[in-house]
Protein backbone atom coordinates (compact mmCIF):
# COMPACT_ATOMS: atom_id res chain seq x y z
CA UNK A 1 0.00 0.00 0.00
CA UNK A 2 0.97 3.57 -1.19
CA UNK A 3 2.65 5.52 2.17
CA UNK A 4 0.16 8.35 1.24
CA UNK A 5 -3.00 6.17 2.05
CA UNK A 6 -6.17 8.08 2.45
CA UNK A 7 -8.13 6.53 4.97
CA UNK A 8 -11.61 5.96 5.64
CA UNK A 9 -12.13 4.55 8.52
CA UNK A 10 -8.98 4.58 11.59
CA UNK A 11 -9.42 2.07 14.71
CA UNK A 12 -7.43 2.30 16.81
CA UNK A 13 -6.90 0.00 19.97
CA UNK A 14 -10.68 -0.29 20.52
CA UNK A 15 -12.25 -2.02 22.95
CA UNK A 16 -15.74 -2.44 24.00
CA UNK A 17 -17.01 -3.34 27.15
CA UNK A 18 -20.92 -4.28 28.06
CA UNK A 19 -20.70 -3.59 31.92
CA UNK A 20 -23.63 -5.71 32.68
CA UNK A 21 -25.63 -3.14 33.91
CA UNK A 22 -28.91 -5.11 35.48
CA UNK A 23 -31.45 -3.04 35.46
CA UNK A 24 -32.30 -1.91 39.30
CA UNK A 25 -35.57 -1.72 40.72
CA UNK A 26 -36.02 0.82 43.65
CA UNK A 27 -38.05 -1.74 45.70
CA UNK A 28 -35.54 -4.60 45.07
CA UNK A 29 -32.43 -2.21 46.25
CA UNK A 30 -34.44 -0.95 49.73
CA UNK A 31 -35.65 -4.81 50.20
CA UNK A 32 -32.65 -6.84 48.83
CA UNK A 33 -29.56 -4.49 48.59
CA UNK A 34 -26.89 -7.18 48.77
CA UNK A 35 -27.90 -7.88 45.29
CA UNK A 36 -26.61 -5.63 43.79
CA UNK A 37 -22.59 -5.53 44.89
CA UNK A 38 -21.47 -7.22 41.63
CA UNK A 39 -21.15 -5.78 38.58
CA UNK A 40 -20.30 -7.94 36.13
CA UNK A 41 -18.21 -6.64 33.06
CA UNK A 42 -18.13 -8.22 29.75
CA UNK A 43 -15.49 -7.36 27.02
CA UNK A 44 -16.72 -7.86 23.37
CA UNK A 45 -13.83 -6.25 21.37
CA UNK A 46 -10.24 -6.57 23.02
CA UNK A 47 -8.13 -4.20 21.44
CA UNK A 48 -8.86 -4.08 17.65
CA UNK A 49 -6.32 -2.06 15.18
CA UNK A 50 -7.24 -1.49 11.59
CA UNK A 51 -7.75 0.60 8.79
CA UNK A 52 -9.40 0.90 5.72
CA UNK A 53 -8.76 2.98 3.09
CA UNK A 54 -10.92 5.56 1.12
CA UNK A 55 -12.92 3.25 -1.33
CA UNK A 56 -11.96 0.17 0.19
CA UNK A 57 -14.40 -2.75 1.13
CA UNK A 58 -13.53 -4.81 3.85
CA UNK A 59 -15.41 -7.83 5.19
CA UNK A 60 -15.40 -9.31 8.76
CA UNK A 61 -15.47 -12.83 9.66
CA UNK A 62 -15.98 -14.76 12.73
CA UNK A 63 -18.06 -16.68 14.74
CA UNK A 64 -20.99 -16.04 16.60
CA UNK A 65 -20.38 -13.73 19.74
CA UNK A 66 -16.84 -12.42 18.08
CA UNK A 67 -17.62 -9.26 18.73
CA UNK A 68 -18.66 -8.31 14.97
CA UNK A 69 -21.55 -6.75 15.18
CA UNK A 70 -20.51 -4.33 18.01
CA UNK A 71 -17.80 -3.43 16.34
CA UNK A 72 -19.48 -2.18 13.58
CA UNK A 73 -22.03 -0.60 15.68
CA UNK A 74 -19.32 1.11 17.18
CA UNK A 75 -18.19 2.39 13.77
CA UNK A 76 -21.37 3.76 13.10
CA UNK A 77 -21.53 5.28 16.68
CA UNK A 78 -24.25 4.21 17.91
CA UNK A 79 -22.05 3.27 20.96
CA UNK A 80 -18.72 4.79 21.70
CA UNK A 81 -15.61 2.73 22.54
CA UNK A 82 -14.72 2.42 26.47
CA UNK A 83 -10.64 2.60 25.42
CA UNK A 84 -9.41 3.51 22.18
CA UNK A 85 -10.44 5.86 18.93
CA UNK A 86 -12.59 5.28 16.28
CA UNK A 87 -12.05 8.14 13.64
CA UNK A 88 -14.11 8.00 10.17
CA UNK A 89 -12.00 11.55 8.84
CA UNK A 90 -15.00 13.61 8.70
CA UNK A 91 -17.37 10.87 6.36
CA UNK A 92 -21.08 10.59 6.68
CA UNK A 93 -21.11 6.83 7.76
CA UNK A 94 -24.90 4.86 7.83
CA UNK A 95 -25.54 1.45 9.00
CA UNK A 96 -27.38 -0.30 6.13
CA UNK A 97 -30.48 -1.64 8.65
CA UNK A 98 -34.31 -2.79 8.02
CA UNK A 99 -36.98 0.04 8.61
CA UNK A 100 -35.52 2.65 11.35
CA UNK A 101 -38.13 3.78 12.81
CA UNK A 102 -41.19 3.26 10.37
CA UNK A 103 -44.92 4.70 11.97
CA UNK A 104 -47.39 1.66 10.52
CA UNK A 105 -49.94 4.10 10.69
CA UNK A 106 -48.59 6.36 8.20
CA UNK A 107 -47.97 5.90 4.83
CA UNK A 108 -44.81 4.46 3.01
CA UNK A 109 -43.76 8.03 1.46
CA UNK A 110 -44.01 10.04 5.05
CA UNK A 111 -42.17 6.59 6.18
CA UNK A 112 -39.19 7.63 3.37
CA UNK A 113 -38.81 10.99 5.19
CA UNK A 114 -38.93 9.36 8.96
CA UNK A 115 -36.28 7.64 7.91
CA UNK A 116 -34.20 9.78 5.86
CA UNK A 117 -34.29 12.71 8.34
CA UNK A 118 -33.08 9.88 11.14
CA UNK A 119 -30.36 9.03 9.13
CA UNK A 120 -29.36 12.08 8.80
CA UNK A 121 -30.47 13.83 5.32
CA UNK A 122 -32.38 16.81 5.32
CA UNK A 123 -35.99 17.41 3.51
CA UNK A 124 -34.50 18.76 -0.06
CA UNK A 125 -32.07 15.71 -0.23
CA UNK A 126 -35.06 13.39 0.09
CA UNK A 127 -36.75 15.06 -1.80
CA UNK A 128 -34.26 14.67 -4.82
CA UNK A 129 -34.26 11.04 -3.95
CA UNK A 130 -37.95 10.06 -3.80
CA UNK A 131 -38.83 9.10 -7.11
CA UNK A 132 -36.04 6.80 -7.38
CA UNK A 133 -36.92 5.02 -4.09
CA UNK A 134 -40.24 4.63 -4.81
CA UNK A 135 -39.37 3.30 -8.48
CA UNK A 136 -36.91 1.01 -6.52
CA UNK A 137 -38.68 -0.53 -4.08
CA UNK A 138 -41.65 -1.19 -6.77
CA UNK A 139 -44.14 -0.65 -4.44
CA UNK A 140 -46.18 1.23 -6.38
CA UNK A 141 -49.61 2.58 -5.45
CA UNK A 142 -48.75 1.05 -2.08
CA UNK A 143 -46.42 4.23 -1.30
CA UNK A 144 -48.95 6.03 0.12
CA UNK A 145 -51.08 3.25 1.65
CA UNK A 146 -50.24 2.74 5.64
CA UNK A 147 -47.09 0.96 6.19
CA UNK A 148 -48.84 -1.46 8.28
CA UNK A 149 -51.02 -2.93 5.31
CA UNK A 150 -48.32 -4.00 3.86
CA UNK A 151 -46.77 -7.51 3.31
CA UNK A 152 -43.59 -8.43 5.16
CA UNK A 153 -41.67 -8.57 1.34
CA UNK A 154 -43.43 -4.93 0.67
CA UNK A 155 -41.95 -3.79 4.25
CA UNK A 156 -38.18 -4.83 3.48
CA UNK A 157 -37.99 -3.97 -0.10
CA UNK A 158 -39.09 -0.31 1.07
CA UNK A 159 -36.42 -0.33 3.89
CA UNK A 160 -33.87 -1.85 1.74
CA UNK A 161 -34.29 0.99 -1.01
CA UNK A 162 -34.03 3.76 1.73
CA UNK A 163 -30.92 3.03 2.88
CA UNK A 164 -29.55 1.67 -0.42
CA UNK A 165 -30.37 4.46 -2.52
CA UNK A 166 -29.70 7.28 0.19
CA UNK A 167 -26.04 6.37 0.19
CA UNK A 168 -23.64 7.46 2.35
CA UNK A 169 -19.69 7.84 2.23
CA UNK A 170 -19.13 5.16 4.09
CA UNK A 171 -21.48 2.20 4.15
CA UNK A 172 -21.82 -0.45 7.17
CA UNK A 173 -23.53 -4.12 6.42
CA UNK A 174 -24.29 -6.72 9.10
CA UNK A 175 -25.45 -9.39 6.96
CA UNK A 176 -25.76 -8.65 3.35
CA UNK A 177 -29.44 -8.23 2.78
CA UNK A 178 -31.34 -10.42 0.95
CA UNK A 179 -35.45 -9.74 0.63
CA UNK A 180 -38.03 -9.79 -1.14
CA UNK A 181 -39.07 -12.21 -3.72
CA UNK A 182 -36.60 -13.87 -5.88
CA UNK A 183 -36.72 -11.07 -8.62
CA UNK A 184 -36.10 -8.06 -6.05
CA UNK A 185 -33.48 -10.56 -4.34
CA UNK A 186 -31.43 -10.32 -7.55
CA UNK A 187 -32.28 -6.45 -8.44
CA UNK A 188 -31.61 -5.43 -4.40
CA UNK A 189 -27.92 -7.94 -4.43
CA UNK A 190 -26.71 -5.84 -7.74
CA UNK A 191 -27.53 -3.08 -6.50
CA UNK A 192 -25.58 -3.51 -2.88
CA UNK A 193 -22.77 -4.81 -5.61
CA UNK A 194 -22.83 -1.49 -7.65
CA UNK A 195 -22.94 0.53 -4.12
CA UNK A 196 -20.32 -1.32 -2.59
CA UNK A 197 -18.05 -1.41 -5.56
CA UNK A 198 -18.30 2.20 -6.22
CA UNK A 199 -14.83 3.33 -6.07
CA UNK A 200 -15.28 6.46 -3.81
CA UNK A 201 -17.18 4.74 -0.85
CA UNK A 202 -15.67 2.72 1.59
CA UNK A 203 -17.36 -0.57 2.64
CA UNK A 204 -17.50 -2.39 5.64
CA UNK A 205 -19.42 -5.97 5.50
CA UNK A 206 -20.25 -8.09 8.08
CA UNK A 207 -20.91 -11.56 6.79
CA UNK A 208 -20.81 -15.34 7.85
CA UNK A 209 -20.68 -16.05 3.83
CA UNK A 210 -17.30 -16.66 2.52
CA UNK A 211 -19.20 -17.08 -1.23
CA UNK A 212 -20.57 -13.21 -0.54
CA UNK A 213 -17.26 -12.12 1.23
CA UNK A 214 -15.24 -13.46 -1.90
CA UNK A 215 -17.27 -11.87 -4.63
CA UNK A 216 -17.73 -8.19 -2.84
CA UNK A 217 -14.30 -7.83 -0.25
CA UNK A 218 -10.81 -6.81 -1.08
CA UNK A 219 -9.42 -7.55 2.22
CA UNK A 220 -10.75 -9.36 5.31
CA UNK A 221 -10.70 -9.17 8.76
CA UNK A 222 -11.02 -12.14 11.36
CA UNK A 223 -12.20 -11.56 14.62
CA UNK A 224 -11.95 -14.02 16.75
CA UNK A 225 -13.21 -13.80 20.73
CA UNK A 226 -13.00 -10.16 20.32
CA UNK A 227 -9.47 -9.54 18.99
CA UNK A 228 -7.99 -9.71 15.81
CA UNK A 229 -6.62 -13.27 14.18
CA UNK A 230 -5.85 -12.97 11.21
CA UNK A 231 -6.13 -9.58 8.75
CA UNK A 232 -5.19 -9.75 4.73
CA UNK A 233 -6.25 -10.17 1.42
CA UNK A 234 -9.34 -12.56 0.92
CA UNK A 235 -7.55 -15.51 -0.68
CA UNK A 236 -5.37 -15.65 2.26
CA UNK A 237 -7.55 -14.91 5.12
CA UNK A 238 -10.84 -16.68 4.13
CA UNK A 239 -9.47 -20.54 3.40
CA UNK A 240 -7.89 -20.69 6.88
CA UNK A 241 -11.13 -19.56 8.37
CA UNK A 242 -13.03 -21.97 6.70
CA UNK A 243 -10.41 -24.34 7.85
CA UNK A 244 -10.59 -23.16 11.46
CA UNK A 245 -14.53 -23.02 11.08
CA UNK A 246 -14.95 -26.83 10.09
CA UNK B 1 -23.34 23.26 24.59
CA UNK B 2 -21.63 23.72 21.28
CA UNK B 3 -22.55 20.60 20.68
CA UNK B 4 -26.32 20.57 21.97
CA UNK B 5 -26.48 23.52 19.33
CA UNK B 6 -25.16 21.75 16.45
CA UNK B 7 -26.89 18.61 17.36
CA UNK B 8 -30.00 20.85 17.78
CA UNK B 9 -30.03 21.89 14.56
CA UNK B 10 -29.24 18.60 12.40
CA UNK B 11 -32.17 17.05 14.08
CA UNK B 12 -34.28 19.58 14.32
CA UNK B 13 -36.10 18.83 11.17
CA UNK B 14 -36.38 15.01 12.31
CA UNK B 15 -38.19 15.93 15.84
CA UNK B 16 -40.52 18.01 13.73
CA UNK B 17 -41.05 15.53 11.37
CA UNK B 18 -41.50 12.84 13.77
CA UNK B 19 -43.83 14.73 16.18
CA UNK B 20 -45.89 15.60 13.02
CA UNK B 21 -46.16 11.77 12.13
CA UNK B 22 -47.15 10.82 15.52
CA UNK B 23 -49.67 13.24 15.60
CA UNK B 24 -50.84 12.22 12.16
CA UNK B 25 -50.72 8.31 12.69
CA UNK B 26 -52.50 9.22 16.03
CA UNK B 27 -55.45 10.44 13.90
CA UNK B 28 -54.93 7.95 11.26
CA UNK B 29 -56.91 5.40 12.86
CA UNK B 30 -59.86 7.24 13.61
CA UNK B 31 -60.33 10.81 11.67
CA UNK B 32 -62.54 11.61 14.86
CA UNK B 33 -59.64 11.02 17.56
CA UNK B 34 -58.22 14.69 17.64
CA UNK B 35 -61.84 15.18 18.84
CA UNK B 36 -60.49 13.78 21.88
CA UNK B 37 -58.46 16.23 22.39
CA UNK B 38 -61.09 18.58 23.37
CA UNK B 39 -63.24 16.18 24.66
CA UNK B 40 -60.62 15.07 27.52
CA UNK B 41 -60.39 18.60 29.04
CA UNK B 42 -64.28 19.41 28.55
CA UNK B 43 -65.12 16.03 30.64
CA UNK B 44 -62.61 16.63 33.03
CA UNK B 45 -63.81 20.14 33.50
CA UNK B 46 -67.36 18.78 34.17
CA UNK B 47 -65.82 16.73 36.60
CA UNK B 48 -63.88 18.99 38.62
CA UNK B 49 -66.95 21.65 38.74
CA UNK B 50 -69.01 18.97 40.17
CA UNK B 51 -66.22 17.70 42.79
CA UNK B 52 -65.49 21.89 43.66
CA UNK B 53 -69.46 23.12 43.03
CA UNK B 54 -71.53 20.60 43.97
CA UNK B 55 -69.07 18.62 46.71
CA UNK B 56 -66.81 21.28 48.92
CA UNK B 57 -69.33 24.22 47.27
CA UNK B 58 -66.47 26.53 46.30
CA UNK B 59 -67.44 29.18 43.70
CA UNK B 60 -64.54 30.82 41.44
CA UNK B 61 -65.00 33.33 38.88
CA UNK B 62 -64.42 32.10 35.53
CA UNK B 63 -64.62 28.32 36.98
CA UNK B 64 -64.33 26.39 33.18
CA UNK B 65 -61.49 28.75 32.19
CA UNK B 66 -59.94 28.37 35.86
CA UNK B 67 -59.92 24.19 35.51
CA UNK B 68 -59.19 24.23 31.72
CA UNK B 69 -55.82 26.44 32.10
CA UNK B 70 -54.67 24.00 34.81
CA UNK B 71 -55.54 20.61 33.03
CA UNK B 72 -53.97 21.57 30.14
CA UNK B 73 -50.75 22.86 31.54
CA UNK B 74 -50.78 20.03 33.64
CA UNK B 75 -51.84 17.82 31.25
CA UNK B 76 -48.78 18.78 29.10
CA UNK B 77 -46.21 18.77 31.85
CA UNK B 78 -47.04 15.28 33.09
CA UNK B 79 -48.22 13.39 29.72
CA UNK B 80 -44.31 14.61 28.60
CA UNK B 81 -42.67 13.35 31.82
CA UNK B 82 -44.56 10.03 32.31
CA UNK B 83 -43.56 9.36 28.58
CA UNK B 84 -39.84 9.82 28.98
CA UNK B 85 -39.75 7.34 31.70
CA UNK B 86 -39.62 4.57 29.20
CA UNK B 87 -39.02 6.61 26.07
CA UNK B 88 -35.69 5.02 25.22
CA UNK B 89 -36.90 1.53 25.74
CA UNK B 90 -40.00 2.46 23.65
CA UNK B 91 -37.89 3.80 20.38
CA UNK B 92 -35.36 0.42 20.69
CA UNK B 93 -35.61 0.23 17.06
CA UNK B 94 -34.37 3.71 16.31
CA UNK B 95 -31.87 3.49 19.40
CA UNK B 96 -29.69 0.37 18.06
CA UNK B 97 -29.70 1.30 14.68
CA UNK B 98 -28.36 4.95 14.19
CA UNK B 99 -26.98 7.89 16.74
CA UNK B 100 -29.60 10.05 17.36
CA UNK B 101 -28.69 12.09 20.99
CA UNK B 102 -31.46 10.64 23.09
CA UNK B 103 -32.89 13.63 24.17
CA UNK B 104 -34.43 14.36 20.89
CA UNK B 105 -37.03 12.12 22.06
CA UNK B 106 -38.15 14.15 24.94
CA UNK B 107 -38.49 17.53 21.81
CA UNK B 108 -40.53 15.11 20.23
CA UNK B 109 -42.82 14.59 23.16
CA UNK B 110 -42.60 18.30 23.66
CA UNK B 111 -43.85 18.97 20.11
CA UNK B 112 -46.30 16.16 20.29
CA UNK B 113 -48.15 17.47 23.77
CA UNK B 114 -47.40 20.98 23.20
CA UNK B 115 -49.60 21.01 19.58
CA UNK B 116 -52.70 18.94 21.71
CA UNK B 117 -52.01 21.84 24.68
CA UNK B 118 -52.75 24.50 21.63
CA UNK B 119 -55.41 22.83 20.16
CA UNK B 120 -56.73 22.08 23.63
CA UNK B 121 -56.10 25.92 24.99
CA UNK B 122 -58.90 26.66 22.32
CA UNK B 123 -61.39 25.86 24.89
CA UNK B 124 -59.73 28.44 26.79
CA UNK B 125 -60.36 31.06 24.35
CA UNK B 126 -64.03 30.31 23.38
CA UNK B 127 -65.15 29.99 27.26
CA UNK B 128 -63.02 33.93 27.61
CA UNK B 129 -65.01 35.04 24.71
CA UNK B 130 -68.15 33.30 26.27
CA UNK B 131 -67.44 34.62 29.98
CA UNK B 132 -66.46 37.95 28.20
CA UNK B 133 -63.53 38.48 30.36
CA UNK B 134 -61.53 41.57 30.60
CA UNK B 135 -58.56 40.40 29.03
CA UNK B 136 -55.67 43.80 29.26
CA UNK B 137 -52.29 43.89 28.10
CA UNK B 138 -50.70 41.24 31.21
CA UNK B 139 -52.06 38.43 28.80
CA UNK B 140 -48.66 38.89 26.68
CA UNK B 141 -47.27 37.36 30.09
CA UNK B 142 -48.45 33.94 28.80
CA UNK B 143 -45.46 33.86 26.19
CA UNK B 144 -42.51 34.04 28.98
CA UNK B 145 -44.82 31.81 30.81
CA UNK B 146 -44.86 29.61 28.79
CA UNK B 147 -41.06 29.27 27.74
CA UNK B 148 -40.43 28.38 31.16
CA UNK B 149 -43.15 25.86 30.98
CA UNK B 150 -41.22 24.20 28.46
CA UNK B 151 -37.71 24.72 29.69
CA UNK B 152 -38.97 23.32 33.19
CA UNK B 153 -40.43 20.45 31.79
CA UNK B 154 -37.64 19.55 29.45
CA UNK B 155 -35.39 20.07 32.57
CA UNK B 156 -37.54 16.98 34.27
CA UNK B 157 -37.64 15.00 31.81
CA UNK B 158 -34.42 14.51 30.30
CA UNK B 159 -33.17 13.47 33.92
CA UNK B 160 -35.97 11.40 34.56
CA UNK B 161 -35.30 10.12 30.70
CA UNK B 162 -31.94 9.09 31.87
CA UNK B 163 -32.54 7.03 34.81
CA UNK B 164 -35.74 5.72 33.46
CA UNK B 165 -33.38 3.91 31.06
CA UNK B 166 -31.49 1.61 34.02
CA UNK B 167 -34.47 1.95 37.02
CA UNK B 168 -37.07 -0.57 35.87
CA UNK B 169 -39.61 0.08 38.14
CA UNK B 170 -38.96 4.70 37.85
CA UNK B 171 -42.30 4.26 36.52
CA UNK B 172 -44.58 3.40 39.39
CA UNK B 173 -42.50 5.91 41.51
CA UNK B 174 -43.54 9.03 38.78
CA UNK B 175 -46.73 7.89 38.61
CA UNK B 176 -47.48 8.57 42.45
CA UNK B 177 -45.25 11.74 42.87
CA UNK B 178 -47.38 12.90 39.08
CA UNK B 179 -50.45 11.87 41.41
CA UNK B 180 -49.48 13.97 44.04
CA UNK B 181 -48.28 16.51 41.79
CA UNK B 182 -51.91 16.74 40.45
CA UNK B 183 -53.54 17.62 43.63
CA UNK B 184 -50.75 20.17 45.01
CA UNK B 185 -51.07 22.45 41.74
CA UNK B 186 -54.38 23.55 42.32
CA UNK B 187 -55.89 21.81 38.85
CA UNK B 188 -59.18 22.64 40.58
CA UNK B 189 -59.11 25.19 43.48
CA UNK B 190 -57.13 28.24 43.99
CA UNK B 191 -53.95 27.90 46.08
CA UNK B 192 -53.81 31.08 47.13
CA UNK B 193 -56.13 34.30 47.23
CA UNK B 194 -55.94 36.31 44.23
CA UNK B 195 -57.23 40.04 44.50
CA UNK B 196 -60.53 40.17 46.55
CA UNK B 197 -62.61 37.46 44.52
CA UNK B 198 -60.45 34.20 44.08
CA UNK B 199 -60.22 32.76 47.86
CA UNK B 200 -57.05 30.69 48.61
CA UNK B 201 -57.68 27.09 50.24
CA UNK B 202 -54.52 26.25 51.36
CA UNK B 203 -53.56 28.23 54.54
CA UNK B 204 -51.09 30.58 54.89
CA UNK B 205 -48.18 30.41 55.09
CA UNK B 206 -48.02 26.88 52.99
CA UNK B 207 -49.77 28.62 49.82
CA UNK B 208 -47.18 30.79 49.37
CA UNK B 209 -44.39 28.21 49.67
CA UNK B 210 -46.53 26.17 47.38
CA UNK B 211 -46.44 28.23 44.94
CA UNK B 212 -42.73 28.74 44.95
CA UNK B 213 -42.09 25.44 45.37
CA UNK B 214 -43.64 23.90 42.81
CA UNK B 215 -43.14 25.33 39.68
CA UNK B 216 -46.44 23.55 38.09
CA UNK B 217 -47.96 25.67 40.83
CA UNK B 218 -46.46 28.53 40.03
CA UNK B 219 -47.03 28.84 36.08
CA UNK B 220 -50.32 27.56 36.52
CA UNK B 221 -51.39 30.29 38.62
CA UNK B 222 -49.98 33.24 37.14
CA UNK B 223 -51.68 32.25 33.56
CA UNK B 224 -54.94 32.68 35.48
CA UNK B 225 -53.32 35.21 37.31
CA UNK B 226 -52.72 37.25 33.89
CA UNK B 227 -55.34 36.03 31.53
CA UNK B 228 -58.49 35.74 33.76
CA UNK B 229 -57.72 38.34 36.88
CA UNK B 230 -55.60 41.28 35.58
CA UNK B 231 -52.79 40.69 38.61
CA UNK B 232 -48.88 40.70 37.88
CA UNK B 233 -47.33 37.05 38.02
CA UNK B 234 -44.68 36.13 40.21
CA UNK B 235 -42.47 37.26 37.79
CA UNK B 236 -39.15 37.12 40.06
CA UNK B 237 -40.15 33.47 40.80
CA UNK B 238 -41.08 32.91 37.48
CA UNK B 239 -37.12 34.19 36.50
CA UNK B 240 -35.79 31.95 39.21
CA UNK B 241 -37.40 28.64 38.25
CA UNK B 242 -36.68 29.43 34.51
CA UNK B 243 -32.59 29.57 35.17
CA UNK B 244 -33.67 26.30 37.56
CA UNK B 245 -34.95 25.07 34.11
CA UNK B 246 -32.25 25.70 32.44
CA UNK B 247 -29.62 24.36 34.92
CA UNK B 248 -32.04 21.07 35.35
CA UNK B 249 -31.80 20.66 31.46
CA UNK B 250 -28.11 20.92 31.01
CA UNK B 251 -27.51 18.24 33.89
CA UNK B 252 -29.71 16.66 31.85
CA UNK B 253 -28.35 16.67 28.36
CA UNK B 254 -24.82 16.42 30.16
CA UNK B 255 -25.82 12.82 31.53
CA UNK B 256 -27.25 11.97 28.46
CA UNK B 257 -24.37 12.45 26.23
CA UNK B 258 -22.19 11.11 28.80
CA UNK B 259 -24.13 7.85 29.41
CA UNK B 260 -26.19 7.54 26.07
CA UNK B 261 -23.83 5.20 24.53
CA UNK B 262 -24.56 2.44 27.38
CA UNK B 263 -28.04 2.72 27.06
CA UNK B 264 -28.11 0.40 23.85
CA UNK B 265 -26.78 -2.26 26.49
CA UNK B 266 -29.05 -2.12 28.70
CA UNK B 267 -32.47 -2.20 26.41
Amino acid sequence: MAENTEYAISVNDVKIRYRVFKKISLLKTILAPHKYKKTELFEAVKGVTFNVPKGQILGIVGKNGSGKSTLLKAIAGIFSPDEGVIDLHGHSVSLLSIGVGFQNKLSGRENIYLSGMLLGFNKTQIDEKLDEIIEFSELGDFIDRPVKTYSSGMYSKLAFSITAILETEIMLIDEVLSVGDAKFKKKSYEKMKSLITNADRTVVIVSHSSDTLKQLCDTILWLHEGEVKMQGACEEVLPKYEEFMS
Amino acid sequence: MGRFLKDFKKFFNYVVFSSKAELKSEVADSFLSWLWWFLDPLLYMLVYSFIAVVVFKSGVQYFPVFVFLGLNTWTFFSKTVKASVKLVANKKMIVTKVYIPKYMFVFEKIGVYGFKMVVSNLLVVITMIGYKVPVSWKALWVIPITLVLIVVTFGFSTIIMHFGVFVEDLLNVITVVLQLGFYLSGIFYSIESIGTKIVGRVPAPYDDLLVKLNPMALLITDLRRVLLYNSDPHWVMMLIWFFVGVVLSLIGTTIIYKFENSYVKVI
